[in-house]
Order: C-alpha cells, then structure tokens, then sequence
C-alpha cells in the first residue's frame, strides 16, 4: 500500500463463487488502495479468472460483496462496473476480431466519449501504449504479445480507476516486459490501481506493492511480495502440484 | 474524410438511380415490373432484417411476425376506420417496435439455435392467432385492400410504377438506416456484441440495450415493409403473411446468400434469388409438383457451399483496409 494515499478503492468482502457444488472462489476478502499494483498469485486452477470475473461482473456471486470506492457493485453488469471504473482485460485476448486495433479500443472508449472523441482518446491510448504503428491493422494478424497490449489499451480506453490484468505479459520477452512494466508504473503514478495476475515471478516481484496469494479459491497469504513468497502454505501450494522445478521458477 | 465515397457506394447510388429509371423503358402494366418491384421490396425487408441478423449476428428466423403485424396493422386501421395506409404504416412501425421489445426480454440471452427457435415460434404463435381470432383479423380468409384507383393520400395507385418507385423509396431509406447505424457508434458497439459479447459488456457496452435498439428499429422497418406488400398486393391472408417459407426465411436466406451484415447484400441477393425463383416456378412448376423448389433449394445449397461469406465476398472489401505486412508496425510495437 502506498502511505501516502491509504484511500481504499476496491474491497472484496467474503467473495463466493459456486459452480454446482464446486466453491470455485470461498470466502476471499481483501483490498485495494489508490495506485496500488497488487499481484494475484496462485496454482493453475487456483481461482483467479474466476475471481477477475466474479469482480467485475462477469461472474454471479454466491456470498459476499464488492464495493468500489465504498459503493457495492456486485450484482451490476459488466458495463455498469464498467462505468463506475472497474475493467479488466482477458487472459486470452478476447479481441473483437473483424475489427482494426483503432476499432477494437474506439469501442471501449464510446463509454465516456461520442464517437469521434472515441477515436480521439483511443488514438492517445495507442500512443500511450507504443501501438499506433499497428492502429489500422486487423487484429488477426497481430502477433501474440500485440493482442495482450491491444487487451490492455482496449481497458485503458474504458478511463477506469482500477484495472484487472489477467496474464498481459504471458508471451513477452524480458525487454518486452519491462516497457510493459514501465508503462503500468507511469499508469500508477497517476492514480490508477491493478490487480494482476501473473506467472512471471520475475515481473510480479518486480512489479507489485503486495502480493495476495490464492489456492482452491481460498486466500492463503497477503502481505509483502517477499512475505508471500516466502510464506509456507504458498510455496507448499505451488510444490504440492508436483511441479516444483517448473512451477518453482515461474510462480 | 471518414465517410468519404467509396467504390461500392458509388456502385449503389449507380444501382439505385438505374432502378428508379427502369420503369420509363419497360411496360409499366407489365410483369416484369412486378417481379422488379417485388425483388425491391424483399431487398428491403433483407436489409431490415440485416441490422439484427448481420450486425448484431443473432438469426431470426421470425421477422414475418413483424411483417405481417405492419400489414395487418395498416390494413385494419383503413378497414375499420378509414385510417390512411401512411398513417397506418406508422402505426405498425410503432406496434412491431413494441413487440421487438417485448420479445427482446426473454430472448435475448438465447444464441444461435435457440434464439432462431425462439423467435420463429414467436412468428407461428401470431399466424395462429390471426388464423383463429376472426373478429379481429377477418381469419383465414384473409384481408383484401379495397381497390380505389389512384388516391395518392389513400397510399392506392392504379400504376404498378407508383409501387415500384414507393418501394424503391423505401429500400433507400432502409439501406441508409443500415449504414448510419453500422457506421455510427452503435455499429461498433454491435459488431462488439456480436464478436465477443462477454469482452464488449467488460469495454463498457449494454449488450442488452444495443441489442435491443437494433432489433426495435430492425422490426419497425420490417413492419413498413409489410405495409407496402399489403397495398401493392392488395390481398394477404395469415398463412402467407407470418410464412416461415415465403417471408421469415426468405429474408434470412437473401441476406446470407447476398452477404451477411454488409450494405450491397441484401441488395444483390434479392436481385439474384427473387428473379431466380420466378423463373423457375415459370419454366419448372409446370412439369412437376414441386420440381421448381427442389431446384430453388439446390441452387441455395450451392451458393451457400460455394461462398459462405454470401455474393459480396467476391467483390473487394469495401472497408478500407490498411495492409497490416505493408509496414514496419511489427518491430515498431513490441512484438
């Protein structure tokens, strides 16, 4: 947390998630502060998208609340969470794929602007994000790592206070990750807060001001990501899966 | 400019001028007016059936219950109390809006299949209806327009022309609702919804009220529609007027066969099926029972075989385009 700006903007109380009889997210609490970077960490199949998605809408709740700025949300559409300041960008790239890159973050930005300030602040977002070489490209033929930033000035363009960044720099190199890193420090600088989920140890150490940890949709250690990675029933999560030498070096 | 004339809309303004002129060099009284006028008019209703069907991509196979309520709406009102057609026109726009809406409510979290079932039980549902609640629907007999002449305000005209030049009328209004709304704001937000709804709604977009809009000004044009087949036939009745066949599929089909969700679409794909079909119910429904829709029906498997993507797809992409290899993007942005 940031000492200066302790304002709580997201708060999670008790989030459940049933599918069936499957408790997919059971009983997680936490909160964000104003330009905060907190990571979201966990095994495969820990929870997290379920949890992104259970955030901003995507997901009904079975239990609990989620409050931005003090307002509860859950129970809203997407698009009103949306409104209010919540996005969040998907692990797969979820691009709208007949459309250029400029549509694709035009769309997103029609809900604060008309259509031509759209275009106007989605050619700032591009800008932003070292894109516009690629504005009038269709998004089947951007490369992976093109998708994911594409992602993620799509949510930009939403002007949002908290953004969720589900696996953004999955496929980058490490130059590649740095510029992203730089570009949601410089984000955070001016107020915005995230919640990322990652599997890039190096960037998630890197990147954030704490670390939540998640297992069969449990929290099982917050604090310092050098607590939490260190903490035992996180490590003993991530080696429990058997893939210790794998998962070890990548969270 | 952004909207700048393109190649294919300079084709359109072509098309739509050649067609206005076509009734000054053939038989006015003739047959092929009719069929000219006829193919028009579904291009049309194509169209309108195209905002909901192309750009939102959710397939109705129940656009004749908007059909059919603009006709019997107009008719009913001029029967019954000598409401003009025009005026009756609107209304029926007005009535088929609100049962779009209405409709809307709990279809529109059906997809694909679903929603096609839906929405053609919803059309059935209204044919049976006005089959067996005489009194107001005057049943299965149906409803003939009186014939007064030419009474321009009473929307009746001697002249098939007036017809071909009203209908042609109307396809320009369609066609330029179409691209308005696939140009404007909302044709980003329903492209949206149509290629990942889940990522439109978390962008910001009412998936739910877009959709809705669409289909509310998809039905009233449909509606207007069926207004102007009720007085250019001048007879209609349940069974023909809710068709599956003849109307709901119909439009579906001249969409899709034309090019889904584009402008030229619906256009070529009328001009291409309605005068396909006449010619083979002229030359074909004489020899067999049926033979001329067997080959109407092979004739659509093929071209849906042979180009999904509809007729369009063989003309070059009207959107401008900029070839994404041409330049050095790829270096330029990580990646």
């Amino acid at each position: 947390m940031t000492p200066t700006n302790p304002k709580v903007v997201l708060e999670a109380a008790d989030i459940c998630v049933t599918f069936g009889g499957l408790k997919a997210v059971d009983g997680v609490s936490f909160s964000l502060h104003q330009g905060e970077i907190v990571g979201l960490i966990g095994p495969n199949g820990a929870g997290k998208t379920t949890l992104f998605n259970a955030l901003v809408g995507l997901q009904k709740l079975s239990g609990g609340a989620v409050r931005l700025d003090g307002e509860t949300v859950s129970g809203l559409k997407p698009h009103r969470i949306a409104t209010r300041g919540m996005t969040k960008t998907f692990q797969n790239a979820a691009l709208f794929p007949d459309m250029s890159v400029l549509e694709n973050v035009t769309t997103a930005a029609l809900l604060r602007h008309d259509l031509k300030g759209a275009r106007a602040k989605a050619t700032e977002v591009l800008a932003r994000l070292d894109l516009s070489p690629i504005a009038d490209a269709d998004v089947a033929d951007l490369t992976f790592p093109q998708k994911a930033m594409v992602e993620m000035a799509r949510a930009l363009a939403t002007e949002p206070r908290v953004v969720l960044l589900d696996e953004v720099m999955a496929a980058l190199t490490p130059s590649e990750m740095d510029e992203v890193m730089d570009v949601i420090r410089a984000l955070k600088g001016e107020g915005l807060t995230f919640l990322v989920v990652e599997h890039h140890m190096r960037a998630i150490m890197a990147l954030c001001d704490r670390l939540i940890a998640v297992n069969f949709g449990r929290l099982i250690a917050a604090g310092t990501p050098a607590e939490v990675a260190s903490h035992p029933t996180v490590i003993e999560a991530y080696l429990g899966h058997g893939a210790a030498g794998q998962e070890g070096s990548h969270a | 400019m952004r909207f700048a004339l393109k190649p294919g809309h300079v084709v359109l303004l072509l098309f739509f001028i050649a067609a206005a002129l076509l009734p000054l060099f053939v038989d006015p009284r003739g047959h092929l007016l009719r069929v000219a006028a006829m193919a028009l008019l579904f291009a049309a209703m194509a169209q309108s059936w195209n905002i909901v069907g192309g750009l939102a991509n959710q397939i109705s196979l129940g656009h004749a219950a908007f059909f059919g309520l603009g006709a019997y709406t107009s008719t009913l009102l001029f029967l019954r109390l000598g409401i003009s057609p025009w005026i009756g026109m609107l209304a029926g726009a007005m009535v088929a809006g609100i049962a779009a809406a209405l409709l809307s409510v709990p279809t529109f979290r059906l997809k694909g299949h679903y929603f096609a079932l839906a929405t053609l039980a919803f059309a059935e549902v209204l044919r049976v209806i006005a089959n067996s609640w005489a009194d107001l629907s005057g049943g299965p007999v149906g409803l003939t327009v009186p014939f007064l002449g030419t009474q321009p305000l009473s929307f009746a005209f001697r002249a098939v022309s007036s017809y071909y030049w009203i209908i042609l009328a109307l396809l320009v209004i369609v066609c330029v609702v179409f691209y308005v709304l696939a140009h404007g704001a909302m044709g980003y937000r329903l492209r949206a919804v149509r290629e990942n709804e889940a990522a439109a709604e978390v962008a910001g977009v009412n998936t739910f009220r877009v959709k809705l809009v669409a289909s509310v000004i998809s039905a009233a044009l449909t509606a207007m529609c069926g207004t102007v087949f009720a007085q250019f036939t001048f007879f209609f009745d349940p069974d023909s007027i809710f068709s599956l066949s003849g109307i709901s599929v119909r439009m579906a089909m001249i969409a899709i066969v034309g090019g889904l969700g584009t402008l030229g679409g619906p256009i070529i794909g009328a001009l291409f099926l309605i005068p396909l079909e006449e010619v083979a119910n002229a030359y074909l429904s004489s020899r067999a029972a049926g033979l001329s829709q067997l080959v109407f029906g092979l004739i659509l498997i093929a071209a849906i075989l042979i180009q999904p993507r509809g007729i369009m797809a063989f003309f070059p992409k009207s959107r401008v385009k900029t070839p994404p290899k041409a330049q050095p993007a790829t270096e330029g942005a990580r990646g």
